[in-house]
């Protein structure tokens, strides 16, 4: 017998073969249910009132609010049609990362909408605002108003067991695996049964590209408010959340992107003043020692510090400086002087590009351009780590459910 | 080697006023920052990436180096053939060592620094000697690391070595006692690490067992494993005197980067730089020097370093120094307290969160 700790629907030890037979019963729902939806809105209510100041549970909550969800629904809708109806997958694992304390959220409620039961593994270091919103959870099942959703729902916090992950593997029709490499390549180890499918999430970086021009005709109020967009972008989760760029590329020539640079950075480092962004010294320190490595290894010139909050590092050649990073306001920038330069320098790894100053013809161009070789979504400066059900390349309500074709062409008998 | 470094060697160690002591080291720092620069690429490409600030008149303008990146790079003022051997830091299983290159003139150096140190504290005789560690440790030269670099650097200072532990790390109580029975009267040296002296040693001991009134203990390691059993420096040294009679007690800081710097605890319960070395504590919010009392992050500088661009190095350690000794009571210099390992925050976002540096503080060598 092999038991996991069980945090909801009620938090208390269980034998995970029970957890699995129990769940399993249970029989998945119609796509976006009145009951569903229903919850959807209530739990945003108490989590709007019981996780005021923290910004990643609040920004769940406006994701759930009644037209968020509305919308979803029509989405949903219009991946159907004539003769294509969305089902359910039937069980599905969701493993989100340890550290980003809201992911988990987005993939099981989303999941849940869809119809799907679901068993959520939560890691034994999961966040403060992890586990605040699993108690508003267990609360709000508590009160009894959602007795499917409640029914489809096991969340279990477990460290790394290989006999927990295989058992739970072995009864899921989708394995959804929130990143780092290192985890997909651990939880790939537990085989999933034949039907199933697996969607993963594994370590990205992210970049933003401005034009020089265009920034520098806006007039200093606008260059504020984008250097505070900017700051939401890049400093939350420290900079460390797969969305949050770690580059910066100015479209011009170069006198024009040396100054616009200069501008907003020196602007971004009032910003973090200004919310006093804290920077812990183990942190500190790691900054220290990744940008006297980065100017070893890689081509950078005369970097910018800005005390420990903010160090620019202009790369005088492109070097390809993804991979392991300290996180806490370090950038790299880098000229091109066309949009289209910046092609050749993306590649898989490139998730989200984060623009301001440019086309939709052009961006449209670039992408297409690209053709699959990088880059998932191109966002406004603010945007970069706001979720959306599209995420990595995935239309996560088309992959969390399968399409049932019907067919009415009359068969020719004659 | 310059004049001023022999100076500072030559001179009664902790015997500079801060000043003048500042002025003779600036000098040797930034000759040593020119060296390094010329003779080592990497550190001259980040010395163009962070160029140090213009005057450079202060120790404290003197760029330093994160001392992590020993872990990652391999950073030489000399050619291959003149490196006479590497020192490694001792780390668990799995994490990165540090990698030290030293030629024959930093090995030197070296040598004559700790000794310049030790001699002021014990005088110019070796003593008696008692080790409080296993001899297995400095026999098995299989496993040679800093722990066995520690005795073998001490033992050089006393004679007639008695290791007082076993390979079990058992209390060899009839040796003891036959040691302290044969220099009876006579002053003897005791070293260790300052956990297995507690642990092994202090603990083990009955009151009146050891007279150990005559002893110098020189101990290092730091405090961490003594902290989780509420032992501190004035515990640590109160039960010394109470079981033992022991008076002259001295902790002492130093790290594998760094060898033959090491600050020595003085009477005032602080820990001195030698003449050749000093420390600066740094705000981590800005990097600027922190005030008097004030607790930072410790940058250690010392002139030693010149096969290695080591003259100034920033630890991952905290600490705070409560003001300058006066050179007239035999202990100038900054009064430094160390005060541990910088605490590791707790890493967000999304992807693998290692658990990161190796956790180090002070290992003697």
């Amino acid at each position: 017998m092999t038991t996991v700790r069980r945090l909801l629907p009620e938090a208390a030890d269980a034998d995970v073969a029970d957890l699995l037979r129990e769940l399993t019963a249970t029989r998945a729902e119609a796509p976006f249910r009145a009951e569903a939806m229903d919850f959807c809105a209530d739990f945003a209510q108490r989590l709007r009132r019981e996780a005021r100041g923290l910004p990643e549970a609040q920004a769940l909550a406006f994701w759930l609010r009644g037209a968020g969800i509305r919308r979803l629904a029509g989405h949903f809708a219009e991946l159907g049609g004539d003769g294509v109806v969305l089902v359910p997958r039937g069980t599905a694992l969701h493993i989100p990362p340890a550290n980003v304390d809201t992911i988990f959220m987005y993939s099981w409620l989303l999941s849940t909408l869809v119809g799907n039961r679901n068993v959520v593994r939560l890691s034994d270091r999961a966040g403060e605002q992890a586990l605040l919103i699993v108690d508003v959870l267990r609360d709000l099942f508590r009160a009894g108003n959602h007795p499917s959703v409640q029914a489809s729902t096991a969340v279990v916090q477990y460290g790394h067991d290989r006999q927990i992950t295989d058992a739970l593997s072995a009864a899921c029709d989708l394995r959804v695996v929130w990143g780092g490499d290192a985890t997909i390549t651990e939880i790939r180890r537990s085989p999933l049964p034949p039907h199933a499918t697996e969607l993963t999430f594994p370590d990205r970086f992210s970049l933003a590209v401005f034009r020089a021009g265009s920034y520098l005709a806006l007039d200093d109020a606008r260059r504020d408010r984008l250097a505070q967009r900017f700051y939401n972008d890049a400093y939350a989760f420290d900079q460390l959340g797969c969305s949050s760029p770690r580059l910066v590329v100015w479209v011009g020539d170069q006198a024009t992107a040396e100054y616009a640079g200069a501008d907003l950075f020196d602007r971004l480092a009032e910003v973090t003043r200004e919310r006093d962004y804290a920077v812990a010294t183990s942190t500190a320190i790691a900054k220290l020692a990744y940008t006297r490595r980065a100017a070893i290894d890689w081509p950078v010139g005369r970097a910018r510090s800005y005390g420990s909050r903010l160090t620019v590092l202009p790369l005088d050649r492109y070097a390809d400086v993804r991979g392991e990073f300290c996180g806490g306001g370090v950038f790299f920038q880098f000229r091109v002087g066309s949009l289209g330069d910046l092609a050749s320098r993306i590649d898989r790894r490139d998730q989200t590009l984060v623009q301001f100053g440019f086309e939709a013809a052009e961006l449209t161009g670039l992408v297409r351009e690209l053709n699959g070789r990088g880059i998932d979504r191109v966002v406004p400066v603010g945007e970069a780590l706001t979720f959306h059900h599209i995420w990595d390349g995935h239309d996560l309500l088309q992959s969390f459910t399968r399409r049932t074709t019907i067919d009415l062409t009359e068969a020719h008998l004659t | 080697m310059t004049v001023s470094l022999d100076d500072l060697l030559a001179r009664r160690q902790y015997s500079l006023h801060q000043i003048e002591k500042e002025r003779l080291l600036g000098a040797e720092l930034a000759a040593l920052t020119e060296r390094h620069r010329r003779a080592c690429a990497a550190y001259a490409r980040i010395l163009d990436t962070f160029p140090p600030s213009a005057e450079a008149g202060k120790l404290a303008d003197v760029p330093y180096l994160p001392v992590s990146l020993f872990k990652t790079h391999h950073l030489a003022s000399v050619p291959d053939e003149e490196i006479f051997k590497t020192m490694t830091s001792s780390g668990t299983t799995g994490q990165a060592v540090s990698r030290v290159v030293l030629d024959r003139e930093t090995a030197d150096l070296q040598t004559r620094a700790l000794a310049a140190i030790m001699t002021t504290l014990l005088g110019p005789r070796r003593l008696p000697m008692v080790i409080v560690d296993g001899r297995h440790v400095v026999r098995d030269r299989e496993k040679f690391n800093a722990r066995a670099a520690g005795v073998l650097g001490m033992a050089s200072f006393g004679r007639q070595h008695f290791y007082a532990l076993d390979d079990e790390m058992t209390l060899d109580r009839r040796g003891l006692a036959d040691f302290l029975g044969r220099f009876a009267g006579e002053p003897i040296l005791i070293f260790g690490f300052t956990f297995m002296v507690w642990q092994y040693l202090v603990q083990q001991l009955g009151p009146g067992e050891a007279d150990l009134s005559n002893a110098t203990l020189i101990h290092s390691g730091g405090w961490k494993a003594l902290q989780a059993q509420a032992v501190d420096n004035a515990t640590f040294k109160r039960t010394l005197l109470e079981l033992t009679g022991l008076t002259r007690a001295h902790n002492f800081y130093g790290m594998v980067e760094q060898v033959g710097s090491v600050f020595l605890e003085g009477p005032d319960g602080h820990l001195h730089p030698p003449n050749f070395a000093d420390v600066i504590i740094r705000d981590p919010a800005t990097w600027d020097e922190a005030p008097v009392g004030r607790t930072g992050v410790i940058e250690v500088v010392s002139a030693l370093p010149r096969s290695y661009p080591g003259h100034a190095l920033l630890t991952e350690d905290l600490g705070v120094v409560h003001g300058i000794g006066d050179p007239a009571t035999g202990w100038g210099g900054k009064q430094l307290e160390v005060l541990g390992r910088v605490p590791r925050a707790e890493l967000r976002g999304c992807g693998d969160t290692h658990a990161g540096e190796s956790a180090r503080t002070a290992m003697p060598v």
